[in-house]
């Protein structure tokens, strides 16, 4: 950032602090997803009043990454709710790992129930993030439901993360993240399970044009 | 001391016109039953006077009458809805109101403070919040609850002197019909010549007393200005009573929310008066034939939106509707002072109490209240272990950010039984609903055991055998061996 603005000339060690207001209205566009190398991919973490997606299969870090963001807003002071499709929520490590089970909102509903209890927190106002776990849930909604979503989203302000097995929401999707290469990893003998290697995408939006799109890769401990 | 008398004529009418404000304007009669006789009018609106309605008329002949006449049973809920209503006109103004019939008395005298432009606009503010609850009402302000009394039902708005002579001045011209409801003693006084208050004064009260007795004698008093009856005002009651009779079963949800709906406004009316909102609702629908319908309807946060606690009715009455039709409703209140919350500047405002307890409502109509709420661990050993416990926000936001990213086991609950092909270093091959696959990697066992205190068939006392498997479609699954029977079971999947 150029030191220099009509004249005026700022102290470098001022001019290294400040921050562009375009970098601030990007900042202020985007949550923290708790996870460092996530928020380097994202450009700051995940889009605030907007919809997001992550997918991937089986053991590649999702829910994690869904436990993370909800940490992560609960630290910062927002309200959060949960809409659980079956009930998998894993409170004692949630607990174990920090996370103020007290603060949060826990929905546990079927599947055909997931889109509407989805938009009945987001239409109450006043949470700053709102989750869909669909990773197990064999869901077919309507392109209208994701939009209507979406529109509720951007009007109260909060953050819907929507976790799947497969990509669902595409272009109505912010930003979206892929999971895939889930690498487990033992140490031993005997062998005792120590943790999960896996690699997130950022999944091709309507206006990317890059060939390779950027990825990263996250490691997760276990949890005991 | 002065006190305030706040006269509501006809109030078991105008109860019943509080029910139906549209009506207002177009005659209207109240009927009443005596013993077995048909009903007949008692009370009646200026519009029905006018229209040739009088006073003991059958229904049929004030109908015949008037033909735009609107005719109304008396019920007991509505004169104690009446009556309670017009108590609360009192406690918008005053700590403590003493009830008497038709009419409230309350001390005025810290009011002075409020309306500085004197007694006069006193009075006429509580004419205006009489009205704001339903009431055309009179309204009196003297140092006696006698004199009040005499004053409300000569004029609509009264201001009676504070001092002795003045106040005999201002009841000298009033008729004696006024000072008594007793129909010997007004004919007593008509036959001595004494049509006035001033006339009476002027007779000596222990001629009087001798003559017609104690209530000649202290109609006497009166209206010299002397008044020794005592004040016994009373402090509101917990809760706030709002009660309709229909006038035919109502079987469908729509239209007793519609009915339902009179009487939130009702209530939170009142509530509005005393700056109270409404803390939680207890409804009691009386059946048809016979029976009754209890429900609480609990709320988040007080309010005092109509609206929500309509909808939270709605949603309890979809959820669990009566089980024959509706031939009555009894709405009581639970008042509570709002506080303002001073709200952190560092941090987010979060959702509206109001908004997010209709929020809660509906998503336990949809999901159901057992699976609505914040996550809590429980004391157990169980791996799925896990309890529902009421959300409420504004508990400890402020909570640090895990170093560590880890993995969260996507729950099973119940387990899902399924089949394991062990070899000798564990599970080699699991077969489940979903799943069918090898195993490429086996940790464990991991022996866990609890509740040894509790009997097997109350689901105590378990022993397992836990296992991590890396499986050939990815997934690391967590699966555990029962050691009573010997089955596997599926608990969930790291991710």
């Amino acid at each position: 950032m150029s030191s220099r603005a009509q004249g005026l000339v700022l102290d470098p060690e001022l001019t290294a602090r400040l921050v562009s207001s375009e970098r601030l209205a990007e900042t202020r566009g985007r949550r923290s997803s708790g996870i460092g190398p996530l928020d380097g991919l994202l450009g700051g973490g995940w889009p605030r009043a907007a919809l997001s997606e992550i997918f991937g299969r089986r053991s590649t870090g999702r829910t994690a990454i869904v436990r993370a963001a909800l940490a992560a807003a609960i630290a910062a002071g927002e309200a959060t709710a949960l809409v659980d499709t079956g009930g998998t929520l894993d409170a004692r490590a949630a607990a174990a790992s920090g996370l103020a089970l007290s603060a949060l909102l826990w929905i546990r509903c079927a599947p055909a129930q997931a889109l509407k209890a989805t938009d009945l927190v987001v239409a109450a106002g006043g949470f700053g993030l709102a989750v869909l776990d669909l990773c197990d849930a064999q869901l077919r909604a309507p392109d209208a439901a994701w939009v209507r979503l979406r529109h509720a989203a951007r009007a109260q302000g909060t953050t819907v993360l929507v976790a799947t097995g497969t990509r669902r929401l595409g272009s109505f999707a912010a930003a979206a993240v892929e999971l895939d290469g889930g690498r487990p990893s033992f140490f031993g003998p005997p062998p005792l399970f120590a943790g999960l290697g896996t690699r997130a995408t950022r999944a091709r939006g309507a206006h990317d044009r890059e060939s390779q799109l950027p990825c990263v890769s996250l490691a997760f401990t276990s949890r005991s | 001391m002065r006190l305030a008398c706040v006269y509501v004529p006809q109030l078991a009418l105008q109860a019943a016109l509080r029910r139906c404000p549209e009506v207002h304007g177009t005659p209207a009669a109240l009927l009443a039953s005596q013993g077995k006789n048909k009903p007949r009018v008692t009370e009646l609106d200026a519009e029905a006077r006018r229209a040739g309605v009088r006073p003991g008329m059958t229904a049929a002949q004030a109908a015949a009458t008037a033909p735009a006449l609107r005719l109304f049973t008396a019920t007991a809920a509505d004169a104690e809805a009446g009556a309670a209503a017009l108590a609360d006109v009192g406690y918008a103004f005053a700590p403590r109101v003493e009830r008497e019939g038709e009419r409230i008395f309350f001390a005025a005298e810290d009011l002075k403070r409020l309306y500085p432009a004197g007694e006069p606009a006193i009075a006429q503010a509580l004419q205006a919040h009489a009205a704001r609850l339903g009431f055309g009402a009179r309204v009196a302000l003297a140092a006696t609850k006698g004199a009040a009394r005499v004053a409300s039902r000569a004029h609509e708005l009264a201001v009676v002197p504070d001092d002795r002579a003045g106040a005999r001045a201002f009841l000298a011209p009033l008729p004696v019909h006024l000072f008594t409801d007793d129909d010997d003693l007004r004919a007593a006084f008509r036959r001595w010549g004494t049509r006035t208050a001033g006339a009476i004064a002027a007779l000596p009260v222990d001629a009087v007393a001798l003559r017609l007795g104690p209530a000649g004698a202290a109609v006497a008093r009166l209206a010299r200005g002397d008044d020794d009856e005592p004040f016994h005002p009373q402090l509101p009651p917990d809760a706030l009573e709002e009660a309709v009779e229909l006038d035919y079963p109502i079987y469908e949800i729509e239209p007793l929310a519609f009915v339902l709906r009179g009487l939130v406004d009702r209530a939170l009316a009142r509530l509005s008066g005393r700056s109270l909102a409404c803390a939680g609702l207890t409804l009691r629908l009386a059946l048809d034939p016979r029976g009754l319908d209890v429900r609480e309807v609990p709320l988040a946060a007080p309010t005092r939106e109509a609206k929500t606690l309509v909808d939270l009715i709605r949603l309890d009455l979809a959820r669990r509707p009566p089980e024959a039709a509706v031939v009555g409703a009894h709405l009581i209140a639970l008042p509570a002072r709002v506080r303002a919350t001073q709200l952190d500047i560092l941090r987010p405002a979060g959702p509206a109490p109001d908004r997010l307890a209709t929020t809660l409502a509906r998503l336990a109509a949809l999901v159901g209240p057992e699976n609505v709420g914040a996550p809590a661990v429980v004391d157990s050993w169980r791996e799925e272990a896990i309890a529902m416990k009421p959300y409420a926000p504004g508990g400890p936001w402020s909570a640090p950010i895990p170093s560590e990213t880890r993995l969260c086991l996507r729950h099973r609950r119940p387990p899902e039984e399924v089949e394991v092909l062990m070899g000798r270093a564990g599970p080699t091959a699991l077969r489940g609903l979903e799943t069918t696959a090898r195993v490429l990697v086996a940790a464990g066992p991991y022996r866990l055991s609890g509740e040894w205190w509790q009997e097997v068939a109350a689901g105590g006392s378990w022993a397992r055998e836990y296992w991590d498997v890396h499986a050939s479609d990815g997934a690391v699954y967590r699966l555990h061996r029962d050691a009573r029977d010997g089955r596997f079971y599926l608990d969930g999947y790291y991710d």
